[in-house]
């Protein structure tokens, strides 16, 4: 069993996670509260990997990132190689890949705070940082969560982005998955059963901690 | 049965001018009373009044927009270049659904304007706005409450932790209550109104509420504006107010007969 993989499977997807929550919640509040055509055209363009073949959005990233493109010539001028390959460019891809998984959640939770508890907390003198901070971050925790625990467990269980932006490189972008398709092309049942039990467990247990701590606050609560 | 008791002069109002759906709003109250109150039929914008003056109407929902207070001085607060946002207003509100906060026990609820603006500059303040806090617990008889959820209280308890936490909060300018005491009931009601009344009065603030109920009107010796389709219809003291609604209705009576 390779142990190198399970660390950089891990590794890649507490990365995302961390990253995505990060950069999810602004954009998720931001669609969350408005009907404007910029924020529906938003949307779409965050749930669209959720429809497209991961192997689309793995070709875009390796010729987007690469020397054919100014983007890329541009990264490869400042970094002094292309991100292709690396376990950096592993992540900006799996970021762009489990954005859904992040912000869809967050955008639920966010809909659901009672417009009249935002109100009269500004009505008492909260800022709208505070009122997102001491009002909507607390009763979306049960978002916070789903949407951490979603990036997490799809960032693990992620094959066609990584095979195609990341290559198979052992220690740099051999993740699990990645691995187990390796040992099922060797033959090699017993390792790829092995690196299967992770996965599977991996993912079990995140969906148990999701589904352990649901919300305390009961919609009827929100009076 | 008008109250011959001399009452301190305020000079106060909101001007509201608003189209809110299909409802034209155009209020200009020049109030000198320390409590006025706001009656009229439903759908008629007593609510949407107070919402305006705190800023609460969305951009979306409105057209032609002009809000000012009058505090002294006149104060625009929206307009068509303008927009003070609600949590500079200094205009406190108990809504008509007392919108707990339903992560925080009774305490943090009552104390949470308190939390939510800059801490206090000097011991002075702070002592000022713990006694706020306690003056509101006291004032509405909420001390066995205090380490209870809004979601094990009754309706009547939400709507006095509602005011609560309304009169708790600290650079109150102007407080607006909407049908603040539904839900509780009539003695409860009639303990806690002089209260709050004498409560609001020494810290100079002036309040305005909307009811449906003539004996608060009378209780409170307020003066009383009477909304209809979004203007005001009639305003003065409450029994010549009332007395003259009486005479319309009778009027209208007769007149179908």
């Amino acid at each position: 069993m390779d142990s190198t993989s399970i660390l950089l499977t891990l590794r890649l997807a507490a990365t995302t996670t961390a990253i995505l929550l990060a950069f999810a919640t602004p954009l998720a509040w931001w669609i969350a509260n408005g009907r404007s055509v910029t924020r529906r055209i938003a949307q779409a363009a965050v749930a669209l990997p959720l429809v497209l073949p991961p192997t689309v959005l793995g070709l875009y990233l390796l010729v987007g990132l690469g020397p054919l493109t100014s983007l890329g010539r541009a990264i490869i001028r400042i970094i002094g190689h292309p991100l292709a390959f690396t376990f950096t460019g592993l992540v900006m891809g799996s970021v762009l890949f489990s954005l859904p998984f992040a912000v869809q959640p967050l955008v639920a939770g966010f809909s659901a705070v009672d417009r009249n508890l935002i109100d009269t907390a500004r009505v008492l003198g909260a800022s709208p940082l505070t009122v997102f901070r001491r009002i909507i971050a607390p009763l979306s925790r049960a978002a916070f969560l789903a949407s951490a625990v979603l990036t997490f467990t799809h960032t693990v269980g992620e094959f066609g982005v990584v095979l195609m932006l990341g290559g198979d490189i052992p220690g740099v972008t051999r993740t699990l998955s990645i691995a187990l398709y390796d040992q099922v092309q060797e033959a090699n049942y017993a390792a790829a059963n092995r690196a299967a039990l992770w996965l599977v467990g991996l993912s079990f247990l995140a969906l148990l901690l999701l589904y352990a701590r649901s919300s305390p606050y009961q919609e009827s609560d929100l009076v | 049965m008008s109250n011959p008791t001399i009452q301190p002069r305020f000079h106060h109002g909101i001007a509201v001018h608003h189209h809110v759906g299909a409802l034209h709003l155009s209020v200009d109250l020049n109030l000198t009373a320390p409590w006025t109150v706001l009656f009229g039929p439903s759908g008629s914008g007593k609510s949407s009044i107070l919402r305006a003056a705190c800023g609460l109407l969305s951009k979306r929902d409105i057209s032609f927009t002009r809000t000012d207070l009058r505090l002294g001085s006149i104060e625009p607060l929206q307009n068509a270049t303008l927009y003070t946002p609600p949590h500079r207003r200094g205009i406190r509100l108990a809504p008509q659904n007392p919108s707990l906060f339903p992560h925080l026990t009774v305490r943090q609820n009552i104390a949470f304007a308190h939390k939510a603006q800059p801490g206090p500059g000097s011991p002075g303040e702070q002592d000022h706005r713990e006694e706020l806090i306690a003056n509101a617990i006291t004032l509405f008889r909420l001390t066995p409450l205090l380490d209870r959820r809004p979601a094990d209280l009754s309706g009547g308890e939400r709507q006095r932790v509602s005011m609560a936490r309304a009169f708790a909060a600290p650079h109150c300018r102007l407080m607006l209550l909407d049908e603040p005491f539904t839900g509780i009931d009539r003695t409860l009601r009639d303990e806690l109104l002089p209260n709050l009344r004498h409560g609001l009065l020494a810290r100079g603030i002036p309040a305005i509420s909307v009811t449906h109920s003539v004996e608060e009107a009378f209780q409170l010796q307020a003066e009383v504006v009477l909304i209809r389709d979004g203007k005001v219809e009639d305003q003065g003291d409450v029994s010549q107010v009332l007395a003259r609604e009486r005479e319309r209705l009778l009027e209208n009576v007769n007149s179908l007969r």
